[in-house]
């Protein structure tokens, strides 16, 4: 069973070796975002800083918490040793379990209260992130909570919110997320402000089901459940009608005003880049905070991959996708999105390919809000969680001519893409394209170019005398 | 001792000299820096030019610093919101107060 709380998963990956404390004082002024950021890109630990500047003693802040495929492996309880395609394959088995969650009256995320003319979000570390951004990202690994005033629905998503003033944050749910969807149909032709509720420091498998592409109406509470093999305990908030994670370290309660915007952004974002998302989020009016004794704050100091957002999406998308695809009649065997790919660039391999197999994948990732630009489909006897074998098969099987299929559109694209114009991203407006690295259907089989690999060009019995030499052959251990 | 602030924009050929609207972050080093404010304040490309101003970076809609510092003096400090439905463009409103 994995963990209930972050410091149980702090515990958890201090004794797998994946956690370093930072114990000097750093500052909350973008010095913890310079180290957080380097510790990903040289395959670091999770960082908890416990000294932060203009703070007091036991305020802290963890970097990274799945930030590397050992750490999704501690999340999920398993050896940190794990696979990726084990780990995939762990996520997918417990993807549709569901677990109720069950409500409690107290709660450790309410052990100090800071409610009306009390709140000052300040009195919380929350970082500068980066040279650059528009303010402090109190928001990067959260959990989003909003409710369907009319059927009740909870949804989680996961979004990025800035400090505003002492009492508003500023956000960008993208224009195509749920959470807008929801506020766009049923709060603003009502006039009314959404309760909202960004919640910070759970276990990570809660933040990760935060991330997943669920449909509207699936309670992302019930999968986070089913995953961690617990139900998660839910408290209501001070302030707002809204259940949130009991077990979590901060909760910052509040509404999405309908009828007043302020200056978001921008943000060194998951992609990889500040590519200018600014000015049109969403303000929240905060209506009280509530946190644990000596709260952690969680971080994710996004940028280049890896880091949580390129390996959780990696996990949580590809698995969606896989669903998805399967739905529609795909003919697919796995659906692997490289953390490398930031989900722009998506990997399937199909059990039969071909150009109508190559469209069908492109229609599907285009059908509605459109996240990804490039999908390169191979057929099933490349392993797609092996790019060398994914690059090979696009360099020599995905005809220039022929190969590639595209879908242009407008008003779904996603605005993060870093090759839009900024005039392309405002009108979220963008193009997908398919590369179709499978053998053309209707090539006879002994016209097809055979592969030559070890696997593929030599009988059966002299792989094996192969393998049995091999040893005595001097070449042990480089199997 | 100058204040120092920071405000950003689509692009610098979109700020103007004169009285403007905008929001601006404070840079006074402390648990509060980077607070936000709507103001009314008097904006000059060469800081000199304004007496009893205060420093206001720029920075574009990438986070590109701008090299070179404008002037700036607060006239008035507002509530710090603008009307507008959410995900409508923030700069569009600005405009709408003047």
């Amino acid at each position: 069973m994995a963990v209930s709380d972050l410091r149980g998963f702090i515990a958890a990956l201090e004794r797998s070796g994946d956690l370093v404390r930072i114990k000097r004082e750093v500052d909350w002024d973008m010095e913890v975002g310079a180290i957080s950021r380097r510790a990903y890109e040289k395959a670091g630990p999770a960082l908890l800083f416990e000294k932060i500047k203009d703070y007091p003693p036991g305020y802290s802040i963890l970097n990274g918490p799945v930030g590397t495929w050992r750490r999704v492996a501690v999340a999920l309880g398993l050896p940190p040793e794990t696979s990726v395609r084990q780990l995939y394959a762990a996520y997918e088995e417990k993807h549709e379990r569901k677990l109720s969650p069950v409500t409690v009256d107290t709660a450790p995320c309410q052990e100090i209260v800071m409610a009306g003319p009390e709140v000052d979000v300040y009195q919380l570390p929350a970082p500068m992130v980066h040279d650059g951004d528009g303010g402090r990202y109190i928001g990067t690994w959260d959990i989003i909570v909003t409710r369907d005033p009319d059927t009740g629905w909870t949804n989680w998503g996961m979004y990025r919110f800035m400090i505003h003033t002492k009492n508003m944050l500023t956000g960008w749910p993208q224009a195509t997320s749920q959470l807008a969807i929801m506020m766009k149909s049923k709060y603003l032709p009502r006039k009314q402000a959404m309760p909202v509720a960004v919640v910070i420091g759970c276990e990570p498998l809660c933040h990760m089901v935060a991330t997943d592409p669920y449909k509207p109406g699936e309670n992302e509470v019930e999968y986070a459940g089913g995953l961690r093999g617990e139900p998660v305990k839910l408290v209501r908030c001070k302030t707002q009608n809204l259940l949130v994670p009991a077990d979590a370290e901060i909760v910052i309660e509040g509404e999405v005003l309908p009828d007043r915007i302020a200056l978001e952004g921008p943000f060194g974002e998951y992609p990889g880049y500040r590519s200018g998302t600014m000015g049109e989020g969403v303000l929240v009016q905060i209506t009280g905070i509530t946190h644990r004794k000596n709260p952690i704050l969680t971080l994710s100091t996004l940028g280049v991959p890896p880091d949580d957002s390129s390996i959780a999406a990696s996990l949580t998308a590809a698995i969606a996708m896989k669903r998805g695809l399967r739905r529609r009649g795909v003919p697919v065997k796995d659906v692997y999105v490289p953390p490398e790919g930031v989900t722009h660039l998506i990997v399937v391999s199909v059990e039969r390919g071909g150009s109508r197999v190559a469209r069908q994948v492109l229609d599907f990732f285009t059908a509605r809000r459109v996240m990804v630009s490039k999908v390169i489909v191979v057929d099933r006897d490349v392993d797609a969680f092996d790019m060398n074998q994914v690059l090979h098969a696009f360099a020599t099987k995905c005809h220039p001519g022929r190969g590639i299929a595209l879908e242009h559109y407008e008003g779904r694209g996603n605005a993060l893409t870093p090759c839009y114009s900024a005039d392309e991203r405002r009108r979220l407006k963008g193009t997908s394209a398919v590369f179709d690295a499978t053998w053309p259907e209707d090539w006879e089989e002994e016209g097809v170019p055979i592969k030559s690999s070890f696997e593929t060009t030599y009988p059966d019995w002299l792989k094996e005398k192969v393998l049995a030499h091999w040893e005595s052959d001097g070449l042990g251990g480089r199997l | 001792m100058k204040r120092e602030y920071v405000t950003f924009v689509r692009r610098l050929s979109s700020l103007d000299e004169g009285v403007q609207t905008l929001f601006i972050k404070d840079l006074t080093p402390g648990p509060r820096k980077y607070d936000t404010k709507l103001v009314r304040a008097q904006l000059a490309r060469e800081p000199e030019s304004l007496s009893q101003g205060d420093l206001l970076w720029i920075r574009s809609e990438t986070g590109y610093l701008h090299p070179k510092a404008w002037g700036i003096r607060v006239l008035e400090e507002l509530p710090p919101h603008v009307p507008g439905q959410p995900w409508q463009d923030v700069f569009a409103s600005l405009k709408n107060l003047k």
